[in-house]
């Protein structure tokens, strides 16, 4: 079967006052129907705006300057607005990394969930606000018939969040993108919404780009993982792949930052900071924190290259 | 004599009225009491919705407590009018869960790090702009960033400038709510390695709000437990991830995801989420509780010391751990 999300070669530029910003560039990944891609990388790399990419909904004064992405073979980026709406919210939805940036501030959360119930289920009024409380069960708000009524600030952090994964979910979409869907749950009702979405792709085949940055949650519900560094992907694998025998600098210092029990002092980090996004590099992006560089690495850009059947990296030492 | 000292605090909210049906209270913060000693970091967790971010504003007095004392360097912060209470809001600094919404988004980065220092006379007017960029390279960002405003940045970036306005003023004491939350592994190690250096060379003290675990026990001298509105847990962080005593806090434990493939999934607490407008009688986690019977039921168990300060509201906790899943 062939895949059901491709994405090839995307790149997103910010056309800013003052110079080009290049967030996303470079980046191809694909995912098949039913399957849990994670995509994790440094702070700034520029997963949410490979996400927003998908979506078409990058922000101002940023465009997608080149690549593809397929949806069942559909082009979404030549796709006319209104067919892209139809599948916003249709078939593609998007859990967003700050719940106020989507949750509309002036409207009761039972009227927001309802009206993608309506939209895109054709479900009445009163059917609509019984659904939306089901749904506000099952991502464990308690009460859901009173919190209908509440606004977004009556709301803490975390029951925000859960409100916009089930605005996600009302549409029942073929593939959810969830950009750190988790960051402000605790580690039970964590493992509850995993629980929900787990069940999603078992009964009804949901494709899921999962970003996160926590790599317990990685471990536990993706089959394979990106990552990605200033801009582009430079491993990827199946989860066990990538735990077992990271390849990518980056990769392997990341995988040294994750915490020990007890252990107490200054953490592990992987020194230095991303390269700018702003200036053009010859060679590889990661150089400068690289603890052994080749002489390649510093004139030309390597490319994603398969190292072992699905394991893929983007270093001079493969 | 603590830094802070938090008497019986308590919140509640009026609630969204039902269909057909009336308004009622919330109790967000039911009966809160802890201290905090200057230099020391308490690590507050608990359910989603339990009350923490709440805890932490009317610390602040962004929110009016309905009944308790907030003491901070012995004066009752809760008597105070908001002129009495301007010096206090520098010295007492709060790192909000939500960046994008506590940023100003008209204003460049320079200008939101800037203005403190210039409000509080913090440094010469020629040294503002080095103090910023100062400010920015200790959270891993760069002069290049200076002019953005910050619905120009990515999560993570936003909430590491966050981060930066609340060291800008040099309080003594910052409330930090999920500071960390949507940062990768190791610009997380990094920020957290600059909050204990700064911990160190200016004996700041933390109240620290976080879901992740490993963070908490990490960062803690002690680690408070909270359950919808109350602390159930108390104690220093070695003794609560070896011996929790309180059945939640077990729960909590055993719900951490890790990094193995291998690891089983963790399993979601069973049982249904109480809400705060109508909580359950008797222990508020009966309910979900595998060591609950009929006293559990009737009786709410008051927070009490089981020995060596380990404070625990529970009336069997001298049986909790059985389901403890060891991992070290
Ligand atoms: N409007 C904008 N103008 C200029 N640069 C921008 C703009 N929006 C985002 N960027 C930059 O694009 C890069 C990618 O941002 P993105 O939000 O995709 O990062 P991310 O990987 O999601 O990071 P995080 O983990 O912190 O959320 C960042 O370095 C960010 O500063
Ligand atoms: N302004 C408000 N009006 C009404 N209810 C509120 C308000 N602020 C908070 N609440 C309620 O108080 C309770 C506690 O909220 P709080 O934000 O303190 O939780 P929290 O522990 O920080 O949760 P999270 O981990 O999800 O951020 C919640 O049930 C919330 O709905
Ligand atoms: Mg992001
Ligand atoms: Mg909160």
């Amino acid at each position: 079967m062939p895949p059901r999300l491709v994405v090839e070669n995307l790149r997103s530029y910010f056309f800013t006052r003052s110079g080009l910003v290049k967030a996303v560039d470079d980046v191809s990944f694909t995912i098949n129907s039913g399957e849990t891609l994670a995509l994790v990388g440094e702070s700034g790399c520029g997963k949410s705006m490979t996400a927003l990419s998908l979506l078409r909904l990058l922000p101002e004064p940023g465009r997608v300057v080149g690549g593809e992405i397929r949806l069942d073979d559909r082009d979404l980026l030549h796709l006319p607005d209104l067919e892209m709406r139809r599948i916003r919210g249709n078939q593609i939805s998007m859990i967003f990394q700050e719940p106020m940036t989507s949750l509309n501030p002036v409207l009761q959360i039972g009227e927001q969930i309802a009206e993608v119930l309506r939209l895109h289920k054709g479900s009445t009024s009163p059917q609509a606000l019984e659904q939306a409380a089901d749904l506000l069960t099952q991502v464990g708000i308690s009460d859901p018939g009173r919190r209908l009524r509440d606004y977004p600030h009556q709301l803490s952090g975390g029951q925000r969040q859960r409100v916009m994964i089930a605005i996600a979910l009302a549409c029942d979409p073929k593939l959810l993108i969830a950009d750190e869907p988790t960051t402000a749950l605790d580690v039970t009702i964590q493992a509850q919404i995993m629980d929900l979405l787990q069940k999603l792709k078992e009964e009804r085949q949901m494709t899921t780009l999962l970003i996160t940055h926590d790599l317990g949650v990685v471990a536990s519900n993706a089959d394979r993982l990106a990552v990605m560094y200033a801009g582009q992907i430079v491993e990827t694998g199946s989860v066990v792949q990538l735990f077992e025998n990271p390849l990518h600098p980056y990769t392997q210092g990341l995988l040294n930052c994750i915490p020990r029990p007890g252990h107490k002092g200054l953490l592990p980090t992987i020194p230095g900071q991303l390269p700018s996004l702003r200036e053009h590099h010859d060679g590889c992006l990661f150089i400068d924190r690289c603890d052994a560089p080749s002489p390649p690495c510093g004139h030309e850009q390597m490319q994603l290259k398969e190292h072992k059947p699905g394991h893929w990296v983007r270093c001079w030492r493969y | 004599m603590p830094l802070l000292q938090i008497e019986n605090l308590r919140k509640s909210f009026r609630t969204s009225s039902t269909l057909g049906g009336s308004g009622a209270r919330l109790v967000a913060v039911n009966d809160v009491s802890f201290t905090l000693e200057q230099g020391e970091t308490l690590g507050l967790v608990g359910e989603s919705g339990c009350g923490k971010s709440t805890t932490g504003k009317l610390i602040m007095q962004l929110q009016k407590a309905d009944q308790g004392r907030v003491l901070f360097n012995d004066t009752d912060l809760t008597t105070l009018s908001a002129r009495q209470m301007r010096p206090f809001r520098r010295q007492i600094q709060m790192i909000f869960q939500d960046p994008f919404s506590s940023l100003n988004p008209r204003m460049t980065v320079s200008s939101i790090l800037s203005e403190p220092l210039i409000i509080h006379k913090l440094v010469p007017a020629r040294q503002i702009r080095d103090r910023v960029i100062e400010l920015l390279e200790k959270v891993g960002l760069t002069a290049e960033h200076e002019q953005r405003y910050s619905h120009e940045f990515s999560g993570g970036q936003r909430q590491r400038i966050g981060i930066a306005r609340a060291l800008a003023v040099e309080p003594q004491l910052i409330i930090a709510d999920e500071p960390v939350s949507a940062l990768d592994l190791s610009v997380q190690a990094q920020i957290l390695n600059l909050l204990q250096e700064l911990q160190q060379q200016h004996n700041l003290s933390y109240l620290f709000i976080a879901h992740d675990l490993a963070v908490i026990e990490h960062v803690s001298d002690r680690i408070a437990v909270m359950y919808l509105g109350n602390i159930v847990e108390l104690t220093d962080a070695e003794t609560l991830y070896k011996n929790p005593r309180h059945p939640y806090t077990e729960a909590l434990l055993n719900a951490v995801p890790v990094a193995d493939p291998d690891h089983p999934r963790p399993a979601p607490l069973s049982g249904e989420i109480p809400s705060p407008v109508n909580p359950p009688s008797g222990c508020y986690f009966h309910p979900r509780c595998p060591y609950a019977d009929q006293l559990c039921r009737e009786h709410s168990p008051p927070l009490t010391d089981s020995g060596d300060k380990h404070l625990v509201a529970c009336h069997h906790s001298e049986q909790v751990g059985q389901y403890l899943i060891r991992r070290r």
